[in-house]
């Protein structure tokens, strides 16, 4: 037996960090520069498929340009979380969830209805899908709640309060209805969780159970999403109808061919074939103007920053960083899964943006805020070697 | 030592699955997408061009139709036709809108309406037809001029057949009809398309081939809406070929001016007159009375204009000079005595002394129109003695050494001169008549022949029926020394450069098994049809040679249609004229006329109206000034 020797107390609060000046040096720069690439390459996109809309009227740089003040509050709402020591989001997760929870709340309320579905508030002639907020905030949430809890996270209790955090979250957003982003909920639970180490049984039942239901989802399910299942299945069977989007977007990717038809040039989505191009369907927009060339530059670019994200959760200085890093990653994981797998037929249709291509500002400044959390993870990692 | 890892909280073997699924992730999706971009490529490539890319048909102007002058017969004149595209149409002005464009049209407001709700049902931005007949330029550019009144309103060009003179040529050219959905699905391969118009009768009909002309293209892109964006290419289509027929406009002017005015004094109800060339089967004039005014068809016929033309019980859709058939009279004469020349039971001096106005066999009594006397050939066709053609078919009291030729040589010439089959002209539902025999008597109608069949066939009763095509081929096929010609229409097509485009050479049907010296005797005694004063010319200025006709039928009572007296007689009258006042094959112009419900006035000089009318036809036509 020998005598435990002293633990020396590392910083706990943020008020003992090292000047901001000098963990500058700590950003991971691959996250860095694959964030500014890949917000260029939604600017790209974005104007490549709306500046030759035939029925658009106005400028049409329009989008272009709302995309990239969007960018731009993005890029600084980044620098600034990433100052801040994201310790003390741990500090105030508890109004966070709270946060969280209101802004779904108000989307039911207030929200404007866009293709049958409650997602978005007008604020000041602008619009917001708080829902896009909500699912950054609900990482900061579960990666606190699971850091707490990592010494009893064998307890099946943990992963049940764990999911009474998260329930009411995925009802608001499957109330909208937005039954995609209430899957990214879902899948950012696993992967948090997975990563703090949950027993593999208990994340296995868990979804043995969710598929035991899934007689009972189905029944829950709207028909417009039964719809899109069936037509998931077989699009042919109801190709003006609900296999009508499935077709056309396989249509758009499968013409883009190895280097596509060019910026502006492709001809699905400007004539109307292909629904909400620049948003739910800008993969297969992409994969027409820019083929499978600029397709696998995506696929890379999304790779480094998933592989730079993780990196920056493993080097992390405490389980809170982490888990936020993994939960980030989940997101973006998941998402970029169901978007692309929806345009090309391996994922039935649902509405979630592809993260930095698809057009609109709240996913964009969300990502961007998720990504300044992880600079901030970064910035404060321990230093590296003895 | 046991010392808490101050980084026990990472899980590697987690972040390791974390990175596999993520490499797992992309590699399902490159590889998917792989299939779809390199391998398919192509294949989605086709499909997006299909999306995207639209074939719309260009319509063609149908060919034009002339005589053999180039005088114009039919031409096109533009049209308009009224479309409303729904998607552009607001709701509150809908009720408006009907109104007016009713009121316009000439259509109830509410047909408008359901046009375009069923239209807006199925695909609201596809413009679809309001008005049902082409538009007048006035109404079409009182819609354009004011469009704010006519909001969602198209008014596009069309072309509409215009028949110049449309009753007179009617029963010729006929007239163009919407193609059927069963036509459609045997023509489709030909370029056919669902609102094209096609030939239903007469020229038409017969010529389409050579009239319809070949649409043109044009590709267009659209949205997923239909909506046209731009015209990507354009093929010009090509107008129908200019046919010309061997119609003389003027002779076909004469004929009908003399015809008409007959109807007109009640002298009889119907009419036809055709002339043809005898020496190559070209028909110079056919006229049917009454006819049809065909333009009905071209704007678009109503229910109750087709109604009031089928309930005419003188049947002016049909063109007589080739869809009914006819006693054919003593004209048929010409059969009988060709036949009994021929197989040598008769010949120019066989006399048969006609004492008496009548004779009886078995009961039945036979009579002529008068006692004649001794006749000769040559007199007894001049005369239309019946009895006399009667012994040259079955013998008769009168000429106890004159043996009578039978009825199978009498249907053996007939047939041989095109009697009972049809001419082959180019005209649909030509009648084929009938050229009766015992054997024909006995399948038709189960009975045996009779010597009374035979006397009746001898004069053209009976069960002979012709047209007055099969009559006018037969005597011209006697005036040109013995080729029975195919009659035709068609003079040469020419394309819409002005270069010709091959058509079928006129065929001759056969040389007549007969004589030279028998076809000379029967042109000489048609000559003195006129000459002895049995068909009187006064003052001619003309060799016209001829033979009349005359066949009772039906009831000679009440009136028809058009309020005229059912007067109960056909009359003919065929002639042809020789170059030259002899007996020789030289005729360029053989003429039927053919005039029914005649009235019988029997008078020596005046009983054939006919006669009368063909001398002022071709005396004007040959001689007169042009």
């Amino acid at each position: 037996m020998s005598v435990r020797p002293l633990a020396i107390p590392r910083p706990a609060t943020p008020l003992h960090d090292r000047p901001v000046a000098r963990r500058w040096t700590e950003i991971d720069p691959i996250l860095l520069i694959v964030t500014l690439l890949l917000i260029a390459y939604g600017l790209v996109m974005t104007y490549s498929t709306t500046a030759e809309t035939r029925t658009f009227t106005g400028d049409p740089m329009q989008f272009v340009i709302r995309g990239a003040l969007w960018a731009g509050v993005g890029l600084a709402a980044m620098s600034l979380v990433a100052t801040f020591d994201y310790a003390w989001l741990g500090t105030f997760a508890p109004v966070l969830y709270v946060i969280t929870l209101s802004l779904l709340a108000i989307v039911l309320q207030l929200g404007t209805a866009t293709l049958g579905a409650q997602r978005s508030v007008q604020i000041a002639g602008l619009t917001f899908q708080f829902s896009e907020v909500a699912k950054v905030l609900m990482i900061v949430v579960l990666a606190k709640y699971f850091a707490d809890r990592r010494s009893r996270i064998g307890s099946p209790l943990v992963m049940l309060f764990g999911l009474a955090l998260l329930a009411p979250a995925v009802f608001l957003v499957y109330r909208q209805p937005d039954l995609g982003t209430s899957l990214v909920f879902i899948a950012i639970f696993f992967g948090i969780s997975f990563l703090a180490g949950a027993r593999m049984w208990q994340l296995v039942g868990l979804v043995a159970i969710a598929g035991a239901s899934f007689p009972v989802m189905w029944a829950l399910l709207k028909d417009y999403q039964r719809a899109r299942l069936s037509a998931f299945l077989d699009p042919y069977s109801d190709p003006q109808g609900a296999g009508w989007n499935i077709i056309q977007s396989l249509i758009a990717v499968g013409s883009g061919g190895a280097t596509g038809k060019g910026l502006t040039a492709g001809t699905q989505s400007p004539l109307g074939y292909l629904p909400i191009a620049e948003s739910d369907f800008v993969f297969a927009g992409l994969a027409e103007d820019l083929g499978f060339a600029g397709a696998i530059i995506l696929f890379a670019l999304y790779m480094f920053l998933l592989f730079a994200a993780l990196r920056v959760a493993f080097r992390a200085r405490d389980p809170f960083g982490m888990l936020i890093g993994g939960g980030v990653a989940t997101m973006l994981l998941f998402q970029i899964l169901v978007n692309v797998g929806m345009a090309i037929s391996l994922m039935p249709v649902t509405g979630i943006p592809l993260p930095f291509i698809s057009h609109g500002g709240s996913s964009l400044v969300s990502i961007c805020f998720a990504l300044g959390v992880l600079q901030s993870v970064s910035m404060r990692r321990e230093p590296e070697g003895p | 030592m046991v010392r808490e890892e101050p980084r026990a909280f990472v899980h590697p073997r987690r972040f390791i699955a974390f990175a596999v699924a993520i490499a797992v992730v992309f590699s399902a999706l490159t590889v998917r997408l792989y299939d779809l971009e390199i391998v398919h490529g192509g294949y989605y490539h086709e499909l997006s061009e299909q999306n995207r890319i639209l074939r719309l048909p260009v319509a063609a102007e149908r060919g034009g139709v002339t005589d053999r002058r180039g005088y114009v017969l039919v031409r096109n004149v533009p049209g308009f036709a009224v479309s409303v595209i729904p998607v552009d149409l607001p709701r509150s002005r809908e009720t408006e809108l009907f109104q007016r464009l009713g009121a316009l049209l000439g259509l109830p407001s509410d047909s408008v309406g359901d046009t375009v709700r069923t239209q807006r049902q199925r695909n609201p931005y596809e413009p679809v037809r309001i008005s049902k007949t082409p538009v007048p330029r006035e109404i079409a550019f009182a819609i354009t001029e004011r469009a704010e009144l006519f909001p969602a309103v198209r008014v596009d060009p069309e072309s509409i057949r215009l028949y110049v003179d449309g009753t007179l040529y009617s029963p010729v050219i006929g007239y163009t009809g919407p193609i059927t959905e069963d036509e459609l699905g045997k023509l489709r391969d030909q370029g056919y398309l669902g609102d094209d118009d096609i030939g239903r009768t007469g020229i038409e009909s017969i010529y389409e081939r050579y009239l319809r002309g070949t649409y043109g293209w044009r590709e267009i892109e659209r949205d997923a809406a239909q909506r046209e964006i731009k015209t990507l290419a354009l093929q010009q289509p090509i107008v129908g070929n200019t046919v010309v027929l061997t119609i003389d406009d003027r002779l076909q002017k004469l004929l009908d001016a003399e015809l008409r005015k007959g109807v007109e004094e009640d002298r009889f109800t119907q009419a036809v007159g055709i002339a043809m060339n005898p020496q190559n089967g070209e028909i110079l004039a056919m006229v049917s009375i009454p006819g049809y005014d065909n333009n009905m068809f071209a704007r678009g016929i109503t229910t109750a204009e087709l109604a009031a033309l089928n309930a005419d019980d003188r049947h002016p859709l049909v063109n007589k000079a080739v869809g009914d058939q006819y006693p054919a009279g003593s004209t048929f004469k010409l059969v009988t005595g060709l036949s009994a020349l021929s197989e040598g039971t008769a010949t120019r001096s066989t006399t048969v002394n006609v004492s008496a106005m009548s004779f009886s066999v078995s009961g039945t009594t036979f009579y002529d129109w008068r006692a004649h006397g001794p006749l000769d050939f040559v007199t007894g066709f001049a005369h239309s003695s019946d009895i006399y053609f009667y012994t040259l078919a079955g013998g008769t009291p009168f000429a106890p050494n004159v043996r009578g030729v039978g009825p199978e040589a009498i249907a053996k010439y007939g047939k041989m001169l095109g009697f009972g089959s049809r001419t082959g002209i180019d005209l649909p539902n030509e009648a084929a008549g009938i050229m009766p025999d015992p054997v024909w008597k006995l399948t038709t109608q189960d009975e045996p022949w009779t010597i009374g069949n035979t006397y009746q066939e001898a004069i053209g009763q009976g069960f002979v029926a012709v047209t007055p095509l099969q009559l006018l081929n037969a005597y011209a096929s006697v005036a040109n020394g013995g080729t029975l010609w195919q009659p035709h229409l068609l003079k040469q097509v020419t394309s819409p450069t002005g270069a010709a485009v091959p058509i079928p050479q006129a065929q001759p049907i056969r040389k007549l098994d007969i004589s030279q010296e028998n076809l000379r005797l029967l042109r000489e005694s048609a000559r003195r049809v006129v000459t002895i004063g049995h068909a009187y010319m006064p003052k001619a200025r003309l060799p016209i040679a001829g033979k009349t006709g005359t066949a009772e039928f039906g009831a000679a009572n009440g009136k028809d249609s058009a309020g005229r007296n059912r007067l109960g007689f056909h009359n003919w009258f065929v002639s042809f004229v020789p170059q030259a006042d002899n007996a020789d094959p030289t005729a360029q112009i053989a003429m039927v006329i053919f005039t029914y419900d005649s009235s019988k006035s029997l008078c020596d000089n005046c009983f054939n109206p006919a006669v009368g009318m063909s001398q002022r036809i071709l005396e004007t036509y040959l001689l007169d000034t042009k």
